[in-house]
């Protein structure tokens, strides 16, 4: 019975041992499990986390940034095990309320600084004209040369202050002001080169006989504003910036090249960008300090129909801008149609004398004149243009001789020699006005019938001048006169004839 | 077009005999060639006879200040002259006057 107990005591120590060993080896079992899904519930845990702090820190600002349409390659969920879970889901969720909510901030944003910006740039662009008009008279009124001295400065920084006004302006929507009448190209870069700071480095060449219709002209007047603007901030003080206007096939380009230190590949990318207008420009984000040039040219090119490029290098080393006016923008100069600004007496506007080139008034009218029995275009070359070049012939800024429409009437008044004046242009006077005006209906207004009479009143003093071109005009209208009345007679019907032939008869 | 890019911002005449009823006169036979627009609308509106000052920045709508510059400019490259105006005529006789006065009574 003794022996019996420590047998007992050792089999039940034993069982009880085994029984701690399997239950120990079951927890051990256990544990690891459990350590195992604790340690993935963890990792798991990290990755989810690291997953919303990835949203906040990339996705977010990303979409913030490109909105929800744009999305940027490469950023999207960091974690690839997490795709097509509930949690992904859900973040996905989260990104369309926030990238809804933040269009909607930035458009409401936008609209209200467009509002704000334009109001108030309306108010100024109006004040900035107001102040333009009390200028020009003071400019009327004052002779002085200290006071102009004075008055020009500040009609200028009026000018450029008018202009950036006008650019924002235009940039939140609104119109660009002004309505012109329709202007020589030429006028319009001039008037453009007035709006700039450095308006004295700005040298314009180049003859086109184009002008720009009225609805355009401000648009055009603003871009082309914009980029002398830019092409001379962006150069050396002491260098050119060149202007080339040219007429092209479809249209024309006005070609603006600077010496300075041009743009590099992400520049030229996204001044590109801007001035294709396609992309709706957003005001609150346009750098700091905001760059509106190219936007407002964009904005302008898209609403107008023209298109500017400046991804070539200019010769000198800089950005070459080229603006191309289509067709469509642009009218040739119809002398017939413009008004006189230049408000001369009929017989100064018919006498012509050197065609002022950039000018649509004075020249283009004078001009106009003799060559209206022919069809009035202006680029077609005349081919008795090249001829004779006397001291007077006006030559482009190139020094080339310049096509002039007016060669009937010069090529005849070069041929006799220089007539008194007086007695012809008296018995001219007489018989030209009724001649003209009965027996030529159809070139007869090509005559001005006022030059008769404005040259009894004209001074004759210094007036030697032009008296052989006249002359030669009086015969002319004259022989015209003679050969209808010989067409009538003969029962020919002549009305337009040769008048240039007939004159070389009568006057030889 | 404003006046400073008219004369390339310069306010000061490079001569100052210039007056407002000073008669301008176009000499004939130098080119144009490398003279602004408006230089050339000067030109041609000179072109047919004299024109004073005044009415040339009249016709050119610029102020006359800026017409002295462009006339002054003009006349240092030789394509204008410039000349004192016309002495006004002596008034005429008091018998002329007299018997012209007498002549319309006579008629009325």
């Amino acid at each position: 019975m003794k022996e019996q107990i420590p047998e007992a005591v050792f089999w039940s120590v034993a069982v009880g041992l085994l029984a701690v060993t399997v239950l120990l080896v079951r927890q051990r079992g256990i544990t690891a499990r459990l350590r195992r899904r604790n340690a993935e519930l963890a990792e798991d845990v990290l990755t989810r986390e690291e997953e919303v702090r990835h949203l906040i820190a990339v996705r977010l600002p990303a979409l913030e940034d490109h909105g929800l349409r744009h999305p940027v390659p490469g950023v999207g969920p960091r974690d690839a095990r997490l795709a097509g879970s509930g949690f992904a889901k859900s973040l996905d969720h989260v990104l369309e309320r926030f990238a809804t909510a933040v269009e909607r901030a930035q458009a409401r944003a936008d609209q209200s600084a467009k509002a704000a910006l334009k109001s108030s740039m309306r108010s100024i662009q109006a004040l900035a004209n107001e102040q333009q008009v009390a200028i020009s008279d003071m400019q009327d009124r004052h002779d002085r040369p200290d006071v102009l001295r004075d008055l020009l400065e500040i009609d200028h920084t009026n000018a450029q202050f008018g202009r950036r006004a006008q650019a924002i302006a235009v940039l939140c929507g609104s119109w660009p002001g002004r309505q012109r009448s329709t202007s020589a190209l030429i006028e319009v870069v001039r008037g453009a080169t007035s709006r700039v700071r450095d308006y004295r480095r700005v040298q314009i060449h180049g003859q086109a006989d184009i002008a720009v219709e009225s609805r355009s002209v401000e648009p055009v007047v603003l871009t082309i504003a914009e980029l002398l603007d830019n092409a001379a901030r962006h150069s050396q003080p002491n260098t050119k910036v060149e202007v080339n206007v040219q007429s092209v096939h479809n249209g024309a380009c006005v070609i603006i090249d600077d010496a300075g230190v041009g743009m590099d590949g992400q520049a030229t990318e996204r001044a590109t960008g801007l001035l294709s207008g396609q992309h709706a420009v957003d005001v609150t984000r346009l750098d700091d300090p905001p760059q509106f040039g190219f936007a407002v040219i964009g904005v302008l090119a898209a609403r107008y129909g023209f298109s500017v490029s400046t991804d070539t290098r200019s010769p000198y080393g800089g950005v070459r801008a080229v603006v191309f006016l289509p067709s469509a923008l642009l009218r040739h100069r119809d002398p017939a149609e413009e008004p006189p600004p230049v408000t001369a007496p009929p017989a100064r506007a018919a006498v012509p004398g050197p065609a002022s080139d950039g000018s649509p008034s004075e020249g283009a009218r004078a001009a106009g004149a003799p060559a209206a029995a022919a069809p009035a275009s202006a680029s077609p070359a005349d081919p008795a243009s090249e001829g004779p070049g006397p001291a007077g012939t006006p030559t482009t800024t190139g020094g080339l001789p310049r096509r002039r429409r007016r060669d009937r009437a010069r090529t005849a008044s070069d041929a006799p020699p220089a007539t008194s004046t007086t007695t012809t242009s008296a018995t001219a006077t007489a018989t030209e006005p009724a001649r003209t005006g009965a027996a030529d209906p159809a070139s007869g207004r090509g005559f001005d019938l006022g030059s008769g009479f404005g040259s009894a009143a004209r001074p004759h003093d210094g007036g030697g001048a032009r008296s052989a071109e006249e002359t030669a005009r009086r015969i002319a209208a004259f022989a015209r006169g003679t050969l209808h009345g010989r067409a009538d007679r003969n029962g020919v019907q002549n009305p337009s004839g040769t008048p240039h032939e007939d004159e070389g008869n009568i006057q030889g | 077009m404003r006046p400073y890019v008219v004369t390339d911002g310069r306010s000061q005449p490079t001569r100052n005999t210039l007056d407002l009823v000073t008669l301008v006169i176009a000499a004939d036979d130098l080119p144009l060639t490398g003279l602004s627009p408006e230089k050339r609308d000067l030109m041609e509106l000179c072109g047919p006879g004299a024109l004073s000052v005044a009415e040339v920045a009249g016709h050119l709508s610029l102020p006359v200040s800026v017409t002295k510059v462009l006339i002054a400019d003009l006349m240092d490259s030789g394509h204008v002259v410039t000349r004192a105006p016309v002495p006004s005529a002596r008034p005429s006789e008091t018998r002329i006057l007299q018997e012209v006065l007498d002549g319309l009574r006579a008629r009325l």
